[in-house]
């Protein structure tokens, strides 16, 4: 089907990779359908965009790219909420504010948004941690990332290049699958 | 909304599970104690106006914002 918004244009997306949010987000508690649009940029931020207003979009990262030690511990009625039995199947991410002066740039660990990659049901779940931040400062650790990553030879054509040409793609399901699925992912986060 | 007044020490049940204990009274300052299943979710209110705002604030984000970002992270 083809939805129109307001920042990328029309998109085609598969129907399979609408992702639900039935209670919506905070603050946009009318909005439950969304997809994630990969702008192909040099940032590694995602878009998480609404379905039902064009305008909508939440710009998202994964965790672990700026805190590797970051770890999500839902309660067993949160993964319930999900159908999900533990975190392997699933996608975290946070929601990202991006001010104009980007180095106060802020991800929310305190409510991540968590994905059922399997049912593409979701929720923001606010964690009982109460360590965590509504607006962690992680400018200096997505910098220091992206440097690393873009002098890795094997993987500099990903980020070393400028932005990609191709436009704006919509992430599917089984991409997200993979990502979450590597060898990195800690047994702790069962 | 339901009203109920308490004196320190007394407490409110709800459900079957969760109790709710005035501990302290200090001029303007209530403290409470709660006693819940593991499973219950209790956070200060603040907390979900926060994230609310937090949430508001990312969603006026666009591109530019995205450019901005990529020509500061280049810069060394």
């Amino acid at each position: 089907m083809k939805i129109k918004t307001t920042r990328f244009g029309e998109l085609e997306v598969d129907k399979k990779d609408i992702i639900e949010f039935t209670e919506g987000l905070l603050g946009f508690e009318n909005l439950k359908k969304f997809f994630i649009v990969d702008p192909g940029d040099q940032t590694l931020i995602l878009w998480l965009q609404s379905i039902d207003d064009a305008a909508t979009a939440f710009p998202i990262i994964e965790p672990k790219i700026f805190q590797p030690n970051y770890m999500v511990k839902l309660l067993p009625v949160e993964l319930n909420s999900l159908n999900l039995e533990n975190l392997q199947n699933a996608s975290v991410y946070t929601v990202l504010t991006i001010p104009q002066n980007v180095t106060e740039m802020s991800a929310n660990l305190k409510a991540p948004i968590i994905i059922n990659n399997r049912t593409k049901n979701a929720r923001q779940i606010v964690l009982q941690d109460s360590k965590l931040e509504v607006r962690f400062k992680m400018y200096m650790d997505l910098k220091k990332y992206i440097v690393n990553f873009a002098s890795d030879d094997s993987k500099r054509t990903n980020v070393a290049a400028p932005a990609k040409e191709q436009g704006p793609t919509v992430v599917h399901a089984n991409m997200t699958q993979s990502q979450s699925s590597d060898k990195n992912s800690t047994p702790e986060a069962n | 909304m339901l009203v109920l007044t308490r004196k320190l020490g007394e407490s409110i049940a709800i459900d079957d599970h969760i109790k709710i204990v005035v501990v302290q009274i200090k001029g303007k300052q209530v403290r409470l104690g709660i006693k819940a299943p593991p499973e219950t979710k209790i956070h200060r209110e603040e907390v979900y106006k926060a994230i609310q705002d937090q949430n508001t604030e990312a969603a006026q984000a666009d591109l530019s914002s995205i450019t901005n970002l990529a020509n500061e992270l280049n810069k060394k």
